[in-house]
């Protein structure tokens, strides 16, 4: 699939410090990538370096072929960015907002106007298009936003908290368009957030920032699978397993960590070989079991081991003492 | 919000702006128009910024209109007159008594007004050019658009630049027919404008009001609230208005090349200041401060 952003060595420093430090990696074009890290992690200045707005100390970047560095305008007439905050002028109303926009981007009236009022009925804005911003909910404003994201149909999106504000029903709708803006119409969507299920639902690889440095970049198994052996399976044996099965199983050949659950436990074990004898063991000991099932690592999951990974490191590097190695069995537990 | 796609059907791709000067002009004007319209809304600017002109420019003179015909006889400007230069007092000894007091104050005294007024205006505007998308949290949204820094700078430039000198030509009108009018049973005559007067309302004042505002934009890009622009900005103005209050006056009594002659000078240094402006002005250092 070809490659729609691409950054090798990108670095950018500000008085404050060092906000992204030697960052590289790529999305494809049509895959969702969830940038992910706490606050100050460097997500926002990276997309500020891929969609040109700062210029980067050194390394380079490429967005839809193009170097940001180089011709900007050029990147940002093909990428649409909705920004943490909402960034509309609260004086104006919704339409204007948009329709302004619309000619900003050189847009020419008679199509600014027709694609605003089309996007504003599609986000169910058409009732507030003509009522300043001032007294829309954040919810309202984000809609608007993201409209006003999509106003030129860009190749390219770059998401900052793209759900924060919005209530279930629009959360939902959200998480579908942009999913479809990406599996049917192609479209790259690099996603900033902080909500792990709604990043775990649309991207398909995931890049975790902390402190300006990429900590961990690919697809969530592919990391997991660096970051521990084994796969995680839950057993359903409908109540607190004893400790005599528990001890029974933790027994059993390829079985490297288990902790309890209210309905069974949680196992991890070397490979999906391993379960059926659980199972078997279980059945002999006349425990019934209502489940098995194998339990691929979700992005939260690959995330919080990132996390604590990077917390083990850095306390490491704080303190003299040898550091305490994370297992796969911390991990699970 | 219905979850279907808003891109279908594709939607036609908008066109390179910067092949084509007519479309930069175009992003230009939406920029200024969206400031304008922004402007116009919040009335904590909008009524000192018309309030001060209408005070200065239409109250001021028909006060002064009034006291001349209440005057009987002529007032007594001897003491005012012979403190100012022979120069300036010649032209006014010169005139009927009954006629010197409204030409001194509504003919001299209140033309620095006229370049105070479009320099204040300009300044407030080019203050909120940039500090205040910041404080608002807008300009990062601006930054993403398409729109080269050059053009950029020149909008936020003319958003300042429009309305001041709209505010000024339009309170310029409105004094000539207000001291006019209202001086008439004294003057029986039109004595303004002048030529004088019009090469400082239409040279002097719009120069004087983009030197100021070439000072503020930058101020602006480089602090975080309109406030702060404003107080930083204000150390530079001020001594812009004072001079202004100065000099004003004196350019009603030179020649009109003369007149001309300032106006250039104050000209070339304002686009200098300009130039030097836009050669600094980056994205990136906006962003960096966002």
């Amino acid at each position: 699939m070809p490659v729609a952003i691409e950054a090798v060595d990108l670095t950018r420093s500000f008085r404050s410090g060092v906000a992204l430090d030697g960052l590289t990696l790529s999305v494809d074009r049509g895959e969702v990538l969830a940038l992910l890290g706490p606050n100050g992690a460097g997500k926002t200045t990276t997309v500020r370096l891929l969609n040109g707005i700062l210029q980067p100390d050194r390394g380079r970047a490429s967005v839809l072929g193009i170097d940001p560095a180089v011709d900007g305008d050029a990147v940002r007439r093909r990428t649409g960015v909705l920004t943490e905050h909402a960034g509309l002028d609260e004086r104006l109303t919704a339409r204007e907002n948009l329709e302004l926009t619309a000619r900003m981007r050189g847009i020419d009236r008679v199509a600014a106007a027709r694609r605003t009022t089309e996007l504003l009925e599609r986000f169910g804005m058409a009732d507030r298009a003509d009522v300043p911003v001032q007294g829309a909910s954040t919810g309202q404003r984000k809609r608007v936003a993201l409209a006003r994201a999509l106003l030129h149909d860009p190749e390219v999106l770059f998401l900052d908290e793209p759900t924060s504000g919005l209530d279930p029903a629009a959360t939902r709708d959200v998480i579908e368009l942009i999913g479809s803006l990406a599996d049917e119409h192609g479209r790259t969507v690099v996603l900033c957030t902080h909500f792990l299920g709604e990043a775990g639902r649309l991207a398909d690889r995931m890049a975790v920032l902390h402190r300006g440095v990429l900590h961990a970049f690919g697809r969530p198994e592919d990391i997991a699978a660096e970051l521990w052996d084994g796969l995680d399976a839950r057993l359903d044996v409908g109540g607190p397993l004893g400790d005599d099965a528990a001890r029974a199983l933790r027994e059993v050949p390829g079985v490297m960590a288990l902790a309890p659950l209210p309905e069974g436990a949680m196992v991890r074990v070397a490979d999906r070989e391993v379960l059926p004898r659980l199972v078997r063991v279980l059945v002999e000991l006349g425990v019934p079991v209502y489940g098995a099932d194998a339990r691929p690592p979700s992005l939260e999951d690959v995330y919080f081991a990132v996390e604590a990974r990077i917390a083990a490191t850095e306390r490491a590097e704080a303190s003299p003492a040898p550091a305490v190695p994370t297992s796969a069995g911390e991990v699970a537990s | 919000m219905t979850a279907s796609v808003p891109v279908t059907p594709r939607f036609d791709p908008a066109p390179d702006p910067t092949r084509d000067r007519r479309a930069r002009w175009a992003v230009i004007r939406a920029i200024v128009a969206k400031d304008l319209i922004a402007v116009r809304r919040a009335k904590a600017v909008v009524i000192p910024m018309l309030a001060v002109p209408v005070l200065l420019m239409v109250v001021l003179p028909f006060g002064v209109g009034l006291a001349a015909r209440a005057q009987d006889g002529g007032a007594d400007l001897s003491r005012i007159l012979d403190s100012m230069p022979g120069d300036m007092a010649d032209p006014i000894l010169s005139l009927p008594e009954h006629e010197q007091l409204v030409v001194l104050v509504n003919g001299y005294l209140l033309a620095p007004l006229f370049l105070i007024v479009p320099l204040m205006v300009s300044a407030v505007l080019a203050a909120d050019a940039f500090a205040g998308e910041k404080e608002r949290k807008t300009l990062e949204s601006l930054l993403h658009l398409p729109i080269p820094d050059r053009d950029l700078f020149v909008a936020k430039l003319l958003t300042a630049l429009l309305p001041a000198l709209a505010v000024s030509w339009v309170g310029f009108a409105a004094f000539c027919v207000v001291a006019n009018g209202v001086a008439w049973p004294v003057m029986h005559r039109v004595f303004v404008p002048t030529p004088l007067w019009l090469v400082m309302i239409f040279w002097v004042g719009p120069a004087v009001a983009m030197l100021g505002l070439a000072v503020m934009v930058r101020v602006s890009a480089r602090t975080r609230t309109a406030q702060e622009a404003n107080q930083l900005g204000g150390a530079v103005i001020l001594p812009l208005i004072f001079l202004s209050v100065g000099q004003a006056s004196g350019i009603l009594l030179v020649t009109l090349p003369v007149a001309l002659a300032i106006g250039a000078a104050i000209w070339l240094l304002a686009l200098v200041l300009v130039r030097g402006g836009l050669e600094r002005f980056t994205r990136d250092r906006l962003a960096a401060r966002v």
